[in-house]
């Protein structure tokens, strides 16, 4: 059975928490928070100033300008740009999982040559897992790289790729010898640098009229040996490594917070009981999802592989972001929305669908937890 | 929390609470050599002043409680303890004028009953003078209506809120309990030539019903922790909501995935899903505490929100 013990922040987190809610009044005023989604703002300028304050790479050893800071750290200055609807997307990945990859799998050269400019805030990374034909079944990834003089030669097609038009590098998983018996052997990663090497970027109109993911296309693109991460062969086990980092974040529940902010402005100080009774629904959800997550930070704090536990945080914290527009917008039913409402609203419900897609279906997910209760 | 405590509590109940006793309590009959042996043990003293005992040690064998859906009045005498009553005593949610408590629990048992309301204040009741309605719960068990002449009594103002955190560790038990016969039941029961846990639905459905308990389990768990501070009446809020929801969920499923079997008599599992739902009514129940909750959010207003969440205002 899944257990989530009493973790919580330490209390002398607090002071690097105020000094983020003070960084964040200065440099990011409120009128401009509408959106909660660590996806929904690429913005160099804001992310080099948090480089500045060494909230990137904030674990991460001091010689690569890291912070040497702890989980729980970084968790009170995700948590708190998030709450923000701070613009984070152009750092967040190399943040939450390139980087890690890199400082656990990469050669000494590539950790100097990637991880500096990361947490200067200058250097963002994309992931490059989906494909045309690979989704959910990421085993199944059909982009090679076959050897050639020096390097590699990668032809095949990744999709999906968010931020690809306007990050610097991706970390694709590619197939370096053919499928065997065992689908999980013989995948490699490797670095590409989405300006300089010989892909085409071609972004992908989204739902909501936003040119934020990709296809990339890969012919016959030669890339140096050192650009491959890790060793030959072991790309599988490198890309489910960081899998509880990636699901168990806030980002896994925050996405619609500010529509939470902004439905209790809309009610005021004195709401319906109705409403009174959705605010308090909503807030129980958020401070145990929050707890839990706190929990998963706390067991990668102790060098623990939280898989189970962390893809029980994001089923949950997925659903949840999910349902909260729809149940914010039934609480102010027969009534005029405002402006700051519908603003967040609108924006939070046209990304709301892929709150359950990306970074592992739920469906991929339940299957995940249903291992974990011994089922299958 | 002792580990002892909980190991105790737990052989005690494996040996004592068992199907047979659960159909005898639930046809009216008081499960007195159970009852004695957990006061001779002193479980009823748990979380009491000079006890030695912690509030997390009676909530965290409340929670073991539930696990066998023990149909004796342990929280209400733990409760009992706390204020400086003693014997036989039962407790249920008292009326706005506090002329009688309602959904008391083996009324007719006890010598008295305290009455406790949910602006925090508690009465006592001498069960001898009062008028006594007898009723049951969804399960069966004993609650009635107490009414009479009652004195008031010292109370911490938390005294409601500690009952209904009572009702959200027994009911995390329950939930633990119910999840765990699932998993057995589609691990062991065959169709199509395959056990039912092969079905991809079906484990899904179960993996639905262990992020609620999961997560009915954390919000218990800090409801506990703030046990004490100026937090507890809105992080037992946040816990009544969060297992009153879950309670829905995980006893609908547990159900769909035990097929027919789960719904006779004989089966364990309706001890189980009908005290969740009687306990997600008793001493408040969801809508009751998420409105105490939205109100004092709302009342802050948005700007406060998220420090509330993040670090308690
Ligand atoms: C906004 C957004 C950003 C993304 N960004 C990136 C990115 O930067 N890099 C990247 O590599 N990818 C990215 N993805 C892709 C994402 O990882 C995939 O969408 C996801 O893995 C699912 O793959 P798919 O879309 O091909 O759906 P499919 O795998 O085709 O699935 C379709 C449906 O079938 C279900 N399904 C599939 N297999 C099973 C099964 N075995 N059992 C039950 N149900 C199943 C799925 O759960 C889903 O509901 C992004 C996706 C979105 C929506």
């Amino acid at each position: 059975m899944m257990q989530y013990d009493r973790a919580e922040l330490p209390a002398h987190h607090d002071e690097i928490r105020r000094e983020v809610r003070a960084f964040l009044k200065q440099s990011f005023p409120p009128e401009r928070r509408a959106n909660s989604d660590f996806t929904s703002g690429h913005n160099p300028a804001f992310s080099e100033q948090l480089g500045n304050k060494g909230w990137i790479g904030m674990t991460w050893p001091a010689r690569y300008g890291g912070g040497e800071k702890t989980f729980f750290e970084r968790y009170v200055v995700t948590e708190e740009l998030l709450a923000a609807g701070a613009p984070v997307s152009a750092h967040w990945i190399a943040d939450r999982q390139s980087g890690p990859l890199l400082l656990r799998y990469g050669s000494q050269a590539q950790r100097e040559r990637y991880l500096p400019d990361i947490t200067a805030g200058k250097s963002y990374f994309s992931i490059g897992m989906s494909e045309p034909g690979s989704g959910s079944d990421l085993a199944s990834v059909r982009t090679s790289a076959v050897r050639g003089d020096g390097g590699w030669v990668i032809n095949g097609t990744k999709l999906w790729s968010t931020d690809a038009h306007r990050n610097h590098f991706m970390i694709a998983l590619v197939r370096t010898r053919p499928v065997s018996d065992n689908r999980h052997a013989g995948l490699s990663q490797f670095v590409i640098d989405l300006r300089r090497d010989n892909v085409a970027v071609r972004p992908i109109l989204n739902m909501g009229g936003q040119e934020d993911f990709n296809e990339v296309v890969f012919e016959d693109t030669f890339v140096p040996d050192d650009r491959m991460i890790g060793e030959e062969g072991n790309g599988w086990e490198q890309v489910t490594s960081e899998l509880s980092y990636e699901r168990s974040g806030p980002e896994r529940f925050l996405s619609a917070f500010r529509v939470y902010v902004e439905l209790i402005r809309a009610v005021g100080t004195e709401p319906s009981d109705a409403q009174a009774a959705t605010i308090g629904r909503l807030a129980a959800h958020f401070l145990t999802l929050r707890r839990m997550s706190i929990s998963v930070a706390g067991m990668l704090e102790s060098g623990g592989n939280p898989v189970v536990e962390a893809a029980l945080v994001k089923e949950l914290g997925n659903n949840f972001e999910k349902e909260l527009p729809d149940i914010a917008r039934a609480a102010l039913a027969g009534g005029a929305r405002p402006a700051a409402f519908e603003a967040a609203y609108q924006d939070t419900m046209l990304g709301s669908p892929a709150f359950t897609l990306r970074g592992g279906t739920r469906e991929i997910l339940r299957g995940v937890i249903a291992r974990g209760l011994g089922l299958r | 929390m002792e580990q002892m405590l909980i190991d105790s509590a737990e052989r005690i109940l494996r040996d004592g609470c068992d199907k047979a006793l659960l159909d005898s309590a639930e046809a009216g009959e008081f499960p007195q050599a159970l009852a004695s042996l957990l006061i001779d043990n002193g479980f009823d003293q748990l979380g009491a002043p000079d006890s030695g005992t912690s509030g997390d040690d009676a909530y965290g064998v409340l929670r073991v409680a539930g696990r066998f859906a023990l149909p004796v009045p342990l929280a209400e005498w733990q409760l009992a303890r706390v204020l400086g009553v003693s014997g036989y005593v039962s407790v249920g949610r008292m009326s706005a004028d506090g002329s009688s408590a309602f959904g008391v629990p083996w009324a007719q048992q006890c010598e008295r009953v305290i009455g406790v309301s949910d602006d925090g204040r508690a009465r006592l009741f001498t069960v001898a003078q009062c008028r006594i309605e007898p009723e049951a719960h969804l399960a069966g068990e004993s609650r009635a209506s107490v009414a009479g002449d009652s004195e008031p009594i010292d109370a911490p103002a938390d005294v409601f809120g500690r009952m209904a955190l009572s009702r959200v560790a027994l009911s995390v038990g329950a939930l633990e309990h119910v999840l765990e016969l699932a998993i057995t039941y589609v691990t062991e029961r065959e169709q199509f030539g395959r056990t039912l846990s092969k079905f991809q639905s079906l484990q899904h459905y179960l993996a639905i019903m262990a992020a609620d308990v999961a997560a009915a389990a954390r919000a218990t768990d800090a409801a506990i922790v703030s046990l004490e501070t100026e937090r507890f009446p809105l992080d037992v809020a946040a816990a009544k909501s969060r297992v009153g929801e879950a309670t829905n969920r995980v006893a609908e499923l547990a159900h769909q995935v035990h097929g027919a079997m789960g719904f006779t008599h004989e089966h364990q599992l309706h001890h189980f899903t009908r005290r969740l739902w009687a306990w997600r009514d008793e001493f408040g129940d969801e809508v009751f505490w998420q409105q105490r909750l939205g109100r004092h959010i709302a009342a802050a207003g948005p700007d406060e929100v998220w420090p509330f969440l993040a670090t308690g205002g």
